[in-house]
């Protein structure tokens, strides 16, 4: 792996495979200071990939997970009123009472700002929150900066984090939102991407039982009417399961027999026709 | 014939990345002009680039972080474009601005358009496109509004064939030689060709999407308007810290602590939604009345759905088929008045379904209870109710039964804005 902490330039991780477009956007989303709002399949990569980034720069990741009731404060400090109204009462802390800073916590965001080391800071699945929560979080990355109202201080960021944003909204985010960040679709690798991928994960896979179950994927990803189509994620979990069975030939797959079609489909509906599909094809 | 290029991706990826530019030689490409040419070219192919992220881009180059036309190629679509739909477009005009590619016509997008445009003119003048295309009025008037398109486009592209650029031959800014009448004003739907009137108002209904630019109501788009339909009341456990309470009992106790919870707020907001769900007029609305349906299913704890055919009579019907389970009309008056009656009809009958003591069409349905009696008792039980008509509003003056009924419930369009307005008032106290 090529690593150059020198340039802060990313170049791929041991567990991630890169393809040089997706590189160039990386870069220049670093450069330019923007935050880069990944979308695309479930399963393709997009959290994968500031874990990546983080450890091809040897840098901490700060993951904020977005919940739907989430509100923007939450994710940048907490004022800790009940220790501190403990306190007051007992006095038995080392924590100075009547300084409240004390009692604030920093949130996800405010520990990236807070934080001496340039980090990465990885924003998931932002599409669940409001698009209200969308829009004020914008705003504080892109001034890199938030007021604590309790103290009236402002929290600055020392070093500007790698900002990663992912989306599995198939609607759009906001106008403004989009303008500040950089954008790209990871697309569903192809089947030769797909190789270089498993062959990462699996350094001593057989040949044959790679190829039988690349092939079958795509063929399993071809079904009408699935939800929820099995990706990389599904197929990496998925030869897991097939090399820890003892019993498994890869010869079988190609016949038309497949096993463990419940770690591809995850979804009853997905499964009942999965099945179906793949069995009556067993019969010709 | 046709000359339309059609790209495809690979290839404009391999050209590309087959050649290694180096900085000087991409410079010399990339001067001024054809920089800000590439940027209208994407903004006229409906790319919503910004000039914002076209500066950006600037910027890039100037920092030196763009060494390649491959790097141009990916960096420019991350910082310009924000949405996958728009890559293909974007990797089309790529090829032709930077790879001489022929200039790929927006086949599908313009015709479209030009086609509704088409469809709207000939439901506003009909003899006059006629004339204009050389066709026989009669012979139209027997095709569907979709058959209709379908040979507006065949026609657009057999004339496209003749004349090259020919893309002005029938336009919407009135330089067209059928122009925009503008004194027929609903001619059709006035002097009714009432064969057509159904098909008439489909179109006319989708004429109005395409021209709002809003494209269809979607579950987002739904959700989106019916989020302030809420009311939050506490529930659960008492689990939640009540931070003022608690401050004031530990005062009230001489700083004794006191820590006072509460339960945290919940949406139970109760919801009837009732649909029509009956009859060819409510066909061409089943798409949006779905997403409506799909999103309360979603959203509303405390729904109840149930059917109807046109009006209501003596029932609405708890299960879709409208045979099985019966809920009487009087029944709904040991309801809680709080609920939200939503209901989603098109309102459109003939007018003695709705005021005849036996309107109804169906002959079982004899309790001798005109409709329109039951609706007012329905809108007086519950006063937080709503009509949403997924008919256009602008036809609603031309349909009696839609004026009668939206004197009983406050009647909105099923459009994003209806749908605000329609919270509003179910929301107001």
């Amino acid at each position: 792996m090529a690593r150059n902490t020198l340039n802060e330039k990313f170049s791929g991780a041991t567990r991630y495979v890169l393809d040089d477009e997706l590189a160039g956007i990386v870069n220049v989303s670093m450069a330019l200071e923007m935050p880069l709002l990944l979308k695309g399949e479930p399963g393709t990569g997009k959290t994968m990939l500031s874990h990546a980034i983080a450890e091809s720069l040897a840098m901490t990741l700060i993951v904020l997970n977005v919940k739907s009731s989430m509100k923007l404060v939450d994710a940048l400090y907490q004022y800790d009123t009940l220790t501190r109204l403990n306190d007051s009462r007992f006095g038995d802390s080392s924590r100075d009472v009547s300084n409240i800073e004390d009692y604030i916590k920093m949130g996800k965001i405010g520990q990236a700002f807070a934080s001496e080391k340039r980090t990465v800071l990885l924003i998931d699945e932002i599409d669940k929150a409001d698009t209200d929560f969308q829009d004020d979080m914008l705003d504080v990355l892109d001034q890199m900066e938030f007021d604590i109202i309790e103290i009236d201080k402002t929290v600055r960021a020392k070093r500007r984090p790698v900002i990663i944003i992912t989306s599995n909204a198939k609607k759009d985010l906001s106008d403004p939102f989009l303008g500040r960040c950089s954008f790209h679709h990871i697309a569903f690798p192809d089947p030769k991407m797909m190789r270089k991928i498993i062959a990462v994960h699996f350094p001593d896979i057989d040949s044959n039982l790679m190829e039988n179950a690349v092939s079958t994927l795509y063929r399993l990803r071809e079904i009408d009417n699935i939800e929820k189509k099995p990706a990389t994620r599904e197929l990496l979990n998925w030869i897991r399961a097939l090399k820890s069975d003892p019993d498994f030939k890869p010869k079988t797959l190609a016949k038309g027999n497949i096993p463990y079609l419940g770690v591809l489909f995850k979804k009853s509906q997905d499964y009942k026709r999965a099945v179906e599909a793949t069995s009556s094809s067993r019969i010709f | 014939m046709l000359k339309f290029i059609f790209v495809s991706w690979w290839r404009i990826y391999f050209s590309i990345k087959s050649t290694k530019f180096i900085t000087k030689k991409l410079k010399l490409y990339l001067n001024e002009q054809m920089f800000i040419d590439f940027f209208y070219s994407l903004k006229n192919a409906g790319i919503p680039v910004s000039p914002t992220s076209f500066l950006t881009l600037q910027k890039a180059l100037d920092m030196r972080l763009i060494n390649s036309l491959g790097e141009f190629y990916t960096s420019a679509r991350a910082i310009l474009v924000k949405s996958e739909r728009y890559f293909d477009v974007y990797d089309q005009i790529f090829a032709y601005r930077f790879e001489g590619v022929e200039m790929p016509e927006y086949e599908g997008i313009e015709i479209d358009d030009i086609s509704m445009a088409m469809l709207e003119e000939w439901l506003k003048d009909p003899q006059a496109l006629a004339h204009a295309l050389d066709i026989d009025e009669t012979e139209l008037n027997q095709l569907t509004p979709d058959e209709l398109i379908e040979y507006f486009k065949a026609r657009l592209r057999d004339q496209r064939g003749r004349h090259y650029g020919g893309a002005t031959w029938i336009g919407t800014g009135g330089t067209s030689p059928v122009g925009h009448s503008g004194h027929h004003p609903g001619g059709m739907r006035v002097g009714g060709v009432s064969r057509n009137k159904s098909a008439v108002k489909v179109a006319l209904e989708r004429r109005y999407k395409d021209y709002s630019q809003k494209g269809p109501l979607t579950h987002e788009l739904i959700s989106e308007a019916l989020k302030r339909l809420r009311n939050m009341i506490p529930v659960g456990p008492e689990d939640k810290v009540d931070i003022d309470k608690t401050i004031y009992q530990t005062m009230k106790n001489c700083g004794e602590i006191e820590i006072v919870f509460s339960r945290s707020l919940k949406d139970r907001l109760k919801v009837i939604l009732a649909i029509d769900n009956g009859g060819w007029s409510m066909d061409p609305y089943i798409p949006v009345v779905q997403t409506l349906f799909d999103y309360a299913r979603d959203q509303f704890k405390d729904l109840k759905t149930c059917f109807f055919h046109n009006t209501v009579y003596d029932v609405l019907w708890e299960d879709p088929e409208r045979s099985n389970k019966p809920l009487s009309v009087e029944n709904f008056a040991t309801f809680d008045p709080q609920t939200r009656l939503i209901v989603v009809g098109d309102a459109s009958m003939a007018p003695y379904e709705l005021m005849a003591a036996d309107g109804s069409i169906y002959v079982k349905e004899r309790s001798g209870k005109p409709s329109i009696g039951q609706l007012k008792f329905l809108a007086q039980i519950f006063p937080h109710c709503a009509w949403l008509n997924p008919v256009s509003s602008q036809m609603w003056d031309y349909t009696p039964t839609i004026n009668t009924i939206s004197q009983i419930f406050p009647m909105f369009e099923l459009s994003l804005d209806g749908l605000e307005e329609a919270v509003r008032h179910l929301m107001a106290q």
